[in-house]
Parts: C-alpha cells; sequence; structure tokens
C-alpha cells in the first residue's frame, strides 16, 4: 500500500523555498492569509494569486501537484460558494438593489454572484499556500519553526515543546490512520458492504461503524508510539540538543518582507477606495 | 571472567498487575549476566513483554525490586537506565517518529544532548553498520517493513545501549527481512558488547540465544539452555512452542533406529549452532 | 523393493492429482497499476497467468511488495484490473467496465485482510459474525445460525457470540475474524497472511483448521504467507509473487526443484526441502521420490532407504534402474 494522501508530506525537490527558514515560511503563511483576509476586491486578489503562482513555481513541485490537493475539499468549496451566493444575494435583495433573478425565497445577484467567487478564490488561495508550506517543509521543520517562535512567549514553559511535538506526530500519523480506515472500509466491502454501492442512508451507519475499529487502532498506535518515545529517553523538559539547526539567512528576511508588503497594501487599498 | 560476573539484569521478588486481582507476572527472579543472550518466550499473553519493559521503568512493578547494573531502579535514576537500554519493538511503524531516517536516528540522539558533529558521526556510522546509509533522506513511506526496521536499530544502537531488548522484533518482518535481523542480531551477539533480550515466538531466534527463559502463569517455567529446552517436550506445549521440522525429523529418526539417542543430541547442538538458516547444514545420523 | 512399495502408497500427492477439476478462478494475462495515469501511478502486477481448480488448498507466497495482497483484491473486485481479464467463478471482471454490482460475487468468493482482527466493530462477536451474511441478504434466523456455525468451524465454542470482541485472547480475536468471512458461506476463501505474529503452536492450529474446511467442507481456500514452510505439509499447489509477476506455480514436489531459486524471490528455503536435500546428497537414491511432506513420513522414507543400501550394498543397479523408470514418470507429469 502507498500513502496515497499527499497533504502532509514534504516534496523533495531542492528548490530555494525549500531551503528558506520555516519560521520565515510561517510568518509569511500568516502575513499571506491576513492580506486574504483584507482583500476585499478582485485587484488585490489578482495581485495575491500572482505571487502565490511565482512562489509554487520556485517550489519545482508540479503544478498538477498543487491541484491535486483541492479534491478532498471540493465539497467545503462548493458549500462555500452556494452559501455566500445566496446568503450574500439575500442581503443585497432586501436592500433592494441589483436582483437579476428571483425564484420563491430565493434570488440572485450579479454583486452576490461576484462575492461567492472571491470567497472561493480566497479559499483555493489559502488551500494553495498551505500545501506549499508542506510540500516544502518537513513536519519537524514546521515544528521546529513553530517552536522556535513561540518560545519567546511560552518563557520557559514546556508547551512549545509540547505543541511542536504534538504537530509532528499528528502529520506523520494522520495518513497512516486514513490508510487504516481505508482498509477497514475494503474488508467491510469484501463483507458485503460495499461503500460505493450504498445510499447516503447506508453510508452514514457504515462510516458510525468504522468509528470503533479507528479509535481502536488510534489508541493502539498511540500506546505503542508513546512506549517507544519513552524508551529512547524522551521526556517533555528535558534538556535536548537540536540535531537541526535553524538558521536565518538574508533570504528569509527578502521573503518575509516581501510577503509583509501584502497585508499593508491590501489595508491600504482598502483605505483609499 | 569478571565482565562475566557481572550481573547486567537483576529481578527480586517481582509481581505486576495491570488491574488489580490479575496478576500478570507473581515472584519473578532472574538474573542475567552482561554480554548474556537471552530469549524469553511463552504463549501470547503470558506477560513477556511486561517483563521486559520492568527493565527500563515503562512499567514499575508493585511488588519486587529491578537492579540495571547492579543499581536499584527507581524513578529517579530510570531517566539514564533507559539511556543505556534501547528497545526495538514490533510494529515498525509505530516506533518511527522523524519523517526521515536521518532525523528518527537523531531524536534519540537529541534526548542524549549530543552535539551536531557527533550525532552526524554516530548516524553516518550506525547506518553504514545495518547498511541504511542510501535510505537516510528517505520518508517512511518509502521504504518497506524490512527496510523501516532496520532504521528502528540503527536508531536504537546509535544510542550505544548496554542493553538491547528486541520485543516481537522479527514478528511482523518478511522472510528476507526476518533474516536480516537475525544475522545483525548474530553480529551484536558475536560482537559482545551487549547483553541482549529478545521476546519471541522464533525458533531460530530462540537457538541462537545462550539460554531460554519460559513465562507461564505469571512466573517463570522454564530457564534453560536452547538445546535442553528443545529436548523438553511438555516445556514447549506450554509456550505454545512447534518443535522445528529439523529437531522433529531427527527425533523421528532416532525412533526408527537411524539415528542413536547420543547422535540426536548432537544434531540439536548442530541446529542450534546454524540455527539462523544461512549456512549449509551438516546431515545427521551416521549408518 | 519392499520400500518402494511402502512410498508408493504414502505418496502424498495421491489424493490430489485428479485431472477434471472445475476451474473457479482463471487469470490472464492481467496488469495492475496502482493509481493508473496519475503521478504517483506504481505497477503492481505484470502480466499475470493463472488458474485455479474447485476445492484446493494453495498456498500464495512471495516477500513485501511482490503483489500478493493486491493478487486477492483482484478476485473479488476490490480491485478492477488495468489489464488483462479476471474470471472468478461465473463473473469476469475486466479493465475500465463499469463497477458491476459485485454482492453476488462477494458473497461466493470471501476476503480475511491482514491482522483481521483490527476490523472487528460491532459490540458482540455474534453481530459481528452476522454482519456479511445479513449484507449478503439472508434472513436473520438465518444468519444466526451461520455464525455459530462459522465459529465452530474455526474451532471455538459457542459461549463467545455474546462476548465483546475486544475483550478476547489475541488467538481468539484472529480466529473470529476469519470466521466473519466464512459466515457468508463463501466457495472460496481467501486469507492474507492469517498467521502473522501469531506463535507456532497457533499457527499450526489454524492451519490445520484450514485445511479441514479444504478437505471435509470442500472450499477452496487461498492462503497468502511469507513462510513456505508452515504451509508445505498441506498445501496442494503453491503460486509464488516476485516483483508483480507470477514466477512459480506448481506444487511442493516441483517447487522443491527450484529450491534454489526461492532465496532470489524473497523466500526462505522451508526447513522441509533443506533436510531433505541435505538426505538426498547422502543417499541419491531418495531424489527420485516425491518430497515427504511431513517429519514422520520424511524420516520412514529415510530410513527404508538407509535400510535397503544396508542390506544389498551392490544393487545400485537395479536401484539406478528404478530412478530411471521414476524419473521419466516425472517427466511425464511435468509436461502434461
Amino acid at each position: 500500500m502507498r500513502d496515497k494522501l499527499i497533504i502532509g508530506r514534504m516534496i523533495p525537490t531542492g528548490s530555494r523555498v525549500h531551503g528558506l527558514d520555516p519560521r520565515a515560511k510561517i510568518t509569511a503563511m500568516l502575513l499571506f492569509t491576513a492580506a486574504l483576509i483584507l482583500s476585499n476586491g478582485w485587484p488585490q486578489l489578482a495581485v495575491l494569486a500572482a505571487l502565490s503562482l511565482v512562489v509554487l513555481a520556485a517550489t519545482k513541485v508540479p503544478f498538477k501537484t498543487y491541484l491535486r490537493t483541492l479534491r478532498p475539499m471540493r465539497w467545503l468549496i462548493l458549500f462555500v460558494f452556494l452559501f455566500q451566493l445566496f446568503a450574500g444575494a439575500g442581503a443585497e435583495a432586501a436592500a433592494g438593489s441589483g436582483v437579476v433573478w428571483t425564484w420563491g425565497p430565493i434570488s440572485l445577484s450579479g454583486a452576490g454572484l461576484s462575492a461567492a467567487l472571491l470567497a472561493v478564490a480566497r479559499m483555493v488561495l489559502l488551500i494553495v499556500f498551505t500545501a506549499m508550506l508542506t510540500f516544502t517543509t518537513t513536519p519537524s521543520m514546521l515544528g521546529r519553526g513553530i517552536e522556535g517562535m513561540l518560545k519567546p512567549i511560552s518563557r520557559g514553559g514546556t508547551g512549545a515543546e509540547r505543541f511542536s511535538l504534538m504537530l509532528r506526530l499528528a502529520l506523520r500519523f494522520i495518513p497512516a490512520l486514513l490508510e487504516e480506515a481505508q482498509t477497514i472500509l475494503k474488508a467491510q466491502a469484501a463483507r458485503g458492504a460495499d461503500y460505493e454501492e450504498m445510499n447516503v442512508r447506508q453510508k452514514a451507519r457504515l462510516l458510525m461503524s468504522l468509528l470503533v475499529p479507528v479509535t481502536v487502532g488510534a489508541f493502539r498506535r498511540a500506546e505503542e508510539l508513546t512506549t517507544s518515545l519513552e524508551a529512547r529517553g524522551y521526556r517533555i523538559g528535558a534538556p535536548r540538543t537540536s540535531y537541526r539547526q535553524l538558521l536565518w539567512r538574508g533570504a528569509d528576511t527578502r521573503f518575509t518582507v516581501l510577503f509583509a508588503l501584502l497585508p499593508i497594501g491590501a489595508l491600504l487599498i482598502r483605505l483609499i477606495s | 571472567m569478571e565482565r562475566e560476573n557481572a550481573s547486567a539484569v537483576e529481578l527480586r521478588g517481582i509481581g505486576f498487575a495491570y488491574e488489580k486481582e490479575q496478576p500478570v507476572l507473581q515472584g519473578i527472579d532472574l538474573r542475567v549476566g552482561r554480554g548474556e543472550r537471552v530469549a524469553i518466550v511463552g504463549e501470547s499473553g503470558c506477560g513477556k513483554s511486561t517483563l521486559v519493559r520492568l527493565l527500563n521503568a515503562l512499567l514499575t512493578p508493585q511488588e519486587g525490586r529491578v537492579f540495571v547494573f547492579g543499581e536499584e531502579l527507581t524513578a529517579h535514576n530510570a531517566p539514564l537506565m533507559r539511556s543505556r537500554i534501547g528497545m526495538v519493538f514490533q510494529n515498525p511503524d509505530n516506533q518511527f517518529i522523524g519523517e526521515s531516517v536521518e532525523e528518527d536516528i537523531a531524536f534519540g540522539l537529541e534526548g542524549l544532548c549530543l552535539k551536531r558533529e557527533e550525532m552526524e558521526r554516530r548516524i553516518e556510522a550506525y547506518a553504514r553498520l545495518l547498511d541504511i546509509a542510501p535510505l537516510l533522506h528517505k520518508h517512511p513511506g518509502e521504504l518497506s517493513g524490512g527496510q523501516k526496521q532496520r532504521c528502528a536499530v540503527a536508531a536504537c544502537l546509535a544510542m550505544e545501549p548496554e542493553i538491547v531488548v528486541f520485543d516481537e522484533s522479527t514478528s511482523m518482518q518478511d522472510e528476507r527481512s526476518r533474516r536480516e535481523l537475525l544475522s545483525v542480531m548474530n553480529d551484536m551477539r558475536e560482537q559482545g558488547d551487549y547483553t541482549v533480550f529478545s521476546v519471541t515466538h522464533d525458533a531460530d531466534e530462540m537457538l541462537a540465544a545462550d539460554r531460554i527463559i519460559a513465562l507461564r502463569g505469571g512466573g517463570i517455567r522454564g530457564d534453560l539452555p536452547p538445546d535442553e529446552f528443545f529436548a523438553d517436550e511438555q516445556l514447549l506445549r506450554d509456550c505454545g512452542i512447534e518443535l522445528p521440522f529439523r529437531l522433529k525429523l531427527a527425533r523421528e529418526l532416532v525412533a526408527l533406529g537411524i539415528a542413536d539417542q547420543d547422535q540426536g543430541r548432537r544434531t540439536k547442538t548442530a541446529a542450534a549452532k546454524g540455527g539462523s538458516g544461512h549456512e549449509r547444514h551438516e546431515p545427521y545420523g551416521q549408518f | 523393493m519392499s520400500g518402494m512399495n511402502h512410498t508408493d502408497s504414502s505418496d502424498p500427492n495421491g489424493g490430489i492429482a485428479e485431472r477434471e477439476r472445475e476451474t473457479v478462478v482463471e487469470l490472464r494475462d492481467v496488469d495492475y497499476t496502482y493509481q493508473a495515469g496519475g503521478p504517483f501511478a506504481a505497477a503492481a502486477l505484470h502480466g499475470v497467468n493463472l488458474e485455479i481448480g474447485r476445492g484446493m488448498l494453495i498456498g500464495i507466497a512471495g516477500g513485501t511488495g511482490s503483489g500478493k495482497s493486491t493478487l486477492l483484491q483482484l478476485l473479488n473486485g476490490l480491485l478492477l484490473p488495468t489489464g488483462g481479464s479476471v474470471r472468478v467463478l461465473d463473473h469476469t471482471l475486466l479493465p475500465g467496465m463499469k463497477k458491476p454490482k459485485l454482492n453476488a460475487l462477494r458473497r461466493r468468493i470471501g476476503l480475511s485482510f491482514q491482522f483481521p482482527e483490527q476490523h472487528l466493530f460491532e459490540d458482540t462477536v455474534e453481530k459481528d459474525l452476522m454482519f456479511g451474511p445479513l449484507n449478503f441478504g439472508l434472513p436473520r434466523e438465518e444468519a444466526r445460525a451461520r455464525a455459530a456455525a462459522a465459529l465452530r468451524s474455526m474451532g471455538l465454542g459457542e459461549e463467545l457470540l455474546s462476548r465483546h470482541p475486544l475483550s478476547l485472547s489475541g488467538g481468539q480475536m484472529r480466529k473470529v475474524a476469519i470466521a466473519t468471512v466464512l459466515a457468508a458461506g463463501p466457495e472460496i476463501l481467501m486469507l492474507d497472511e492469517p498467521t502473522a505474529t501469531l506463535d507456532s503452536a497457533a499457527r499450526r492450529e489454524l492451519i490445520a483448521l484450514l485445511n479441514r474446511l479444504c478437505r471435509e467442507e470442500g472450499r477452496t481456500i487461498l492462503m497468502v504467507t511469507h513462510r513456505v514452510e508452515e504451509l508445505l505439509e498441506v498445501a496442494d499447489r503453491w503460486i509464488v509473487m516476485h516483483e508483480g509477476r507470477a514466477v512459480f506455480c506448481g506444487d511442493a514436489d516441483e517447487l522443491a526443484d527450484r529450491a534454489d531459486e526461492l532465496s532470489a524471490w524473497g523466500l526462505a528455503v522451508p526447513e522441509q526441502l533443506r533436510c531433505w536435500s541435505e538426505w538426498t546428497a547422502r543417499l541419491p537414491q531418495l531424489a527420485a521420490l516425491p518430497l515427504p511432506r511431513t517429519p514422520e513420513a520424511m524420516a520412514r522414507v529415510i530410513a527404508e532407504a538407509v535400510r535397503g543400501s544396508r542390506a544389498k550394498p551392490a544393487a545400485s543397479d537395479a536401484l539406478d534402474e528404478r530412478i530411471d523408470s521414476q524419473e521419466r514418470g516425472h517427466d511425464l507429469c511435468a509436461t502434461n
């Protein structure tokens, strides 16, 4: 069996983005998200999209791979689209402006459609950018990055270390748990309960029944994992050295500054218009 | 001689239960000398894995005392002791913490507070020893079960422990990986620097031990060298162990008068010596 | 001469050399590629051709990643071939076909995955056993009867029916999990490494149960293992998978002839073959005989040969002649 889930797994291409300090990438990610939230029009989004395209290209990870990360999210994206479409349009209909089409309580407007598309574009950019972060950074580097950023805040406590370990283990083991769930589904299919042949109610029941073996499996794994961590002398708060030193270079500063410009720019455009 | 007499592990009057009223181990007394190689056997659920987890305080007994290198194991010295006892478990997936082989080996070394140069040296040395140097930068998802298990052994040995515990480490492996692991274990034995415990169902692993400790009903049912162990049919049955084909055949031949008792015993020893099954065996029985 | 007669009568192939068996599984040039066409495409099977007769106990051997688990999943339609054709009972599975409703097939060919005890999910053993039969449309009472019968077939008592699966011992859980597949009454039972991580006595017991399912209940059994040794005594035929190809199909004697290749296929030479080849090196007249499967049979054959050579040291000509005729017979069988 091969790991089918691709998010949460670094794809080594040796690009310059891979070599950046994880702290720079996480900061960039936060700034990018802020810029997305602050952007309320197509021109700003176009700038963000263009910049993320440049970064994606720089990672040397095939573009197709990024598109594949969107697939599991397609229903959520559709939901956000429809929700924005009708909620936005409803609000405008109440204001009595721009309604182009009405059917009973449902009405559509050009502005509503634009808002819905905008919401989808934001979401797609966010997902793809997150994928960029995980494709270019191993979970342990992400963990170390977050730990490094949280350390000044947590002031000698073990919060940052706990969080970093949790993140590492989660990213490492979620694919394995999903694969396990997939095997159980196959075993159910072999016993006459084929998920793909079922109606919605049966599907819901089958997924509920998965909860037991998946939970039991997760606990078993967690227990073995803690034993193995302890056996290797791991203790929260115990002194450790670090195999990978985080190294902040000029490129990291430039990368972060570039991304810092985004929310500032978005804010300025908002203030002007 | 002195070294051999020094004890690596000593258990005195150990009692352990996960739940009250259901003791898993009772009244266990055991002494294992430095450099010994011990196989711990018995039916599933007889407390084999529990026993070895007491050695590095992964579990704490309700009764009795555990001594490691002559020092009593306490909550205080447990962390230090853990660095002297390495463990390799059954499922390689659930002991792989890093996202690459290199990071996984480094994980334990970071806990030892080693300098980066020393970590690099050990990673390189132990990867070479276990023949996984080309895999150092691979993600565990890209490795086979056997490769993962060899990485687990490398990660364990890189911490340079004095006692190594294999807890059913070969049982999930395919034949090729099982043999590779067995030869790693044999090399470790020949090198003589390690005291090795292996919890196992595998006859080859048992045959390669100096001493077999059989658990049953929470106690030690037998503590014998392999040739005597495999000669005791009742003991084998009690431990859920099937006599290996080679020994069964030898026994049948003795019964048919093709080989005499004495030769039968010698074949057992021969099988024990070459039990890991690489080299050709001398056919037994003279006529 | 009496020795020869003796071994003839104990020939382990005697009972299964029937020519006219109904073929229940037939694979023609089967390819399978995971995520075909995608960026992570990985071929798992190449040009596999196989035929399996009804009522046989088949051992499928191979190392990790040899494609043996993929093979099983092709046979009950969990995977569709990406090339060639798979015929199982009266169903034919072809590449790119619209996924047919497969329960009619899956009722008749059961698959027990590796570590099946991890897939139990109901709160009693009985409910778990009834899950399959109910899905395949059996009435509740019938399903209940099947559940109890399956448990008995696996050598377990009915007092387990009301227990929670997680309260059983490891060995019991394994057998219950296999019984959940058996409960649907499949004609073909496929098991993926059912003996993994069990101790040797439990392995032997499980294999004896599977052998009984085959001989007494007439089920076709396909068992994947990486340990040829454990199944050699009872398997009628062997399929060896290596790097996605079926590199060997035949019985134990033919496998014995190719013992040299086993380690290249990622398999250990089973102790039976090892011991046998040591003895045949010593007593060349043994080489012509079929491989005795049990230690008792092997010891008997060896004893006969030893006594024969002790009694008539000058009879080597007669012996050679016998071997010649034996060998010719063997050749005829192989080319058939």
